[in-house]
């Protein structure tokens, strides 16, 4: 009976379309993110783990700058990575995994295991010069490729811009075209 | 069904046949506009957002431009589909062709470069005895320049260079800052001219606002969104066209419309593939070839100005943006190639984490103590017309309408690669003597197409049977067929070609009214 008379209600309290729009676009307001945590399936436990290694290491938390970490970076990533084309997955696999081998090979534990020192020599690659010919060497390759999104996925998150706009008031708006159809 | 007679049938709402609209309904021609795309509303169809609040996080959806580099997850829905509209190449010799399919055309986006061209380019033959040159000179085309820049409200500095004549502008005063007066003085002292950017300015300076709604206003313009337009038909008795055939883009309905005058200004490429698909207008051969466009080394040199770091870069010291025309084979001869290049510079940006070879806390330090300290150039190169590359039908692809596929073959030569190292070592020099440190130089061009100056492919000419049209944009073998867009060049040069087509674009509808004025259209 209540709900009956709610509904009756309506065109009474929304007789003006534009109200009534106002409503509903008020209802449109939590994103996903907001109030889902995102489940990790595309990369295998141990590659995760050291994707969730590396964004701490690339991209630690600073002072009031959430880290890559609290950006659910790696997160993010398996699911941009997931649905990538298969170079780019590749990229990322043959990466991690490799990073994990060379780790066990050096320093007899995973990657995910290595103290700051320990993965640092690993990171080398990351430690040369920048140039527009991308390496071809796979660990390079993808530490190439992870830098860039790991601080992209970062910088670009809820997270990152709340604790940054204090300095820069605009980070993160964009303009959006709507689909044409 | 009786359908409403026309003048003038125009394909396409771009720069060209938006300007072809222009210029025919302010003299009363009724005219009948097709796009293959929706319309849009400025307004309404663009809303702020979040980059967090975006799917991919501002990454764009993996795989759904592979050649549009222009693309980010804001701007995706105003390029063209790519699996709507595939085309194909060879692996070996990539093309990145970029369209845009909505009302306005690639104007909606453009980076509105304002150039015009100087006989370096309508008589570069003459200068230095390679292809062709174009079948009118500056002085024909300058009139229209003269017009076409009010309307598009054009900034620039009068200097004087016989290599990009000066225009009706509306005067930069800007200062130059501090580190831009540096760099532009160690340009000078090495006789490397600079002036400001030229550029069309307002809040938008599309088709969609300053050429179709004062068409619109005449009452002589119908605008049909929507119509993708298959092919062009021809009277058997006549020899010329008397319509088009098109596909509602929702219904898939084929529908015919009829037309004493067809204009096809739907962009170089596009304009060419339906030119091959009604398979006329070739008697000559040369229909899909001479393709070329100019090549871009995008971040050519990064630098960053060492006074600035530490957030030192005021206003005085930093920001601003600035260009070198061509400069090479003008006055003196380069050694291994012809033609030259531009470069657009600026400074007061902030160089990428790229560029740092740090991780961690290390290179947040860096990026901080580096922001508003970059300048960078990117140089754009004069691609020569070759007939080698060249664009023809695909006859076992088709696109969502089933309109058959375009197949592009392009590459760059020597001439190309060897201005691209020039361009290189030369802005390293300069950025080295004014006092800046370059972080990174390089030479490597984007692949051919991905400047969006595609050019050539309909080239005009005076003799019939080595060119498409004559100097009026007007086909040798069909005297009520015009092609008004980019595919009319015979040489680029360095310069973006935007302000080049509007120009033509205006002429060939002025020649095209006196014609039908005339009785002989």
């Amino acid at each position: 009976m209540q709900r009956r008379r709610f509904v009756q209600a309506i065109p009474f309290l929304y007789s003006s379309p534009a109200l009534l729009a106002q409503a509903i676009g008020k209802l449109d307001g939590a994103a996903t993110d907001a109030v889902g945590r995102p489940l990790p399936h595309f990369f295998s436990a141990t590659q995760f783990a050291t994707l969730r290694r590396l964004s701490d290491l690339i991209l630690p938390a600073i002072g009031e700058s959430p880290g890559a970490l609290d950006a659910g970076a790696p997160e993010f990533l398996d699911f941009l990575v997931g649905q990538s084309p298969l170079p780019a997955r590749v990229v990322y696999l043959s990466g991690l995994d490799a990073m994990n081998v060379h780790a066990t090979a050096k320093f007899s534990k995973a990657f995910a295991g290595l103290d700051d020192t320990q993965a640092d020599a690993l990171l080398a690659p990351l430690h040369e010069p920048w140039t527009w010919q991308e390496p071809t060497e796979p660990v390079a390759l993808f530490l190439r490729h992870a830098k860039n999104d790991i601080l992209t996925a970062t910088m670009n998150s809820r997270e990152w811009i709340a604790a940054t706009q204090r300095n820069r008031g605009s980070a993160g708006n964009g303009t959006y075209w709507l689909p044409a159809e | 069904m009786a359908t409403q007679p026309y003048d003038v049938l125009i394909i396409g709402s771009g720069a060209s046949g938006g300007m072809t609209a222009h210029t025919l309904t302010a003299k009363g021609i009724k005219c009948l506009m097709l796009d293959a795309g929706p319309p849009i509303d400025y307004d309404h169809d663009r809303v702020p957002r979040k980059v967090y609040d975006l799917p991919y996080r501002g990454f764009g959806q993996p795989g759904r431009f592979p050649h549009v580099t222009q693309a980010d997850e804001f701007n995706a829905n105003v390029w063209a589909d790519e699996k709507q509209n595939p085309y194909t190449y060879d692996e070996k010799d990539p093309y990145y062709w970029v369209r845009v399919r909505r009302i306005g055309g690639r104007t909606l986006v453009w980076g509105r470069a304002s150039w015009r061209l100087s006989d370096y380019e309508f008589k570069a033959k003459d200068h230095d005895g390679f292809g062709d040159n174009w079948p009118i000179a500056y002085t024909d085309l300058a009139p229209y320049y003269d017009k076409c820049e009010p309307i598009f409200r054009v900034s620039g500095r009068k200097e004087g260079f016989a290599q990009l004549p000066d225009g009706n502008f509306i005067e930069d005063k800007s200062p130059d800052s501090a580190s831009m007066q540096r760099f532009i003085n160690a340009a000078r002292a090495r006789g490397v001219p600079t002036t400001k950017p030229r550029r069309a300015t307002g809040s938008l300076a599309s088709s969609l606002n300053l050429l179709l709604p004062d068409a619109l206003a005449t009452g002589n313009l119908t605008v049909v969104p929507n119509a993708v337009v298959r092919r062009l038909t021809v009277d058997k008795n006549t020899g010329l066209v008397n319509g088009v055939d098109f596909v509602d883009r929702h219904s898939r309905q084929e529908r015919h419309a009829d037309a004493r005058i067809v204009v096809v200004g739907a962009g170089c490429l596009e304009s060419t593939r339906l030119l091959l698909n009604s398979g006329i207008a070739n008697s000559s051969g040369v229909l899909g070839h001479y393709l070329f466009d100019q090549f871009y080394v995008k971040g050519t040199v990064q630098a960053v100005v060492p006074e600035a770091r530490d957030g030192k870069g005021g206003a005085d010291l930093m920001g601003g943006s600035g260009y070198i025309p061509r400069f090479r084979n003008i006055d003196t001869k380069a050694q291994d190639f012809i033609r030259g290049y531009s470069v657009d510079f600026g400074s007061g940006g902030s160089p990428g984490a790229k560029y740092f070879p740090l991780y961690g806390e290390s290179l947040q330090k860096a990026l901080a103590s580096h922001r508003g300290t970059g300048f960078d150039a990117t140089t754009m190169g004069s691609v020569l017309p070759r007939f080698e590359n060249f664009v023809s039908i695909d006859p076992s692809v088709v696109d969502a309408w089933g309109v058959p596929a375009l197949h592009i073959q392009a590459k760059y030569s020597d001439n190309e690669f060897n201005m691209a190292r020039d361009a290189m070592n030369t802005l390293a020099e300069l950025c080295s003597d004014a006092g800046f440190e370059v972080l990174e130089k390089h030479d490597q061009m984007v692949p051919p197409g991905e400047s969006i100056h595609e050019l050539g492919t309909c080239r005009m000419g005076d003799d019939p049977k080595t060119s498409v049209l004559n100097k009026w944009n007007q086909s040798h073998d069909i005297k009520n067929l015009f092609v008004v867009d980019g595919g009319s060049f015979v040489v680029g040069g360095s310069q973006n070609p935007t302000l080049t087509i509007l120009a033509l674009s205006m002429r060939a509808a002025d020649y095209m009214a006196e014609q039908m004025r005339a009785g002989n259209l």
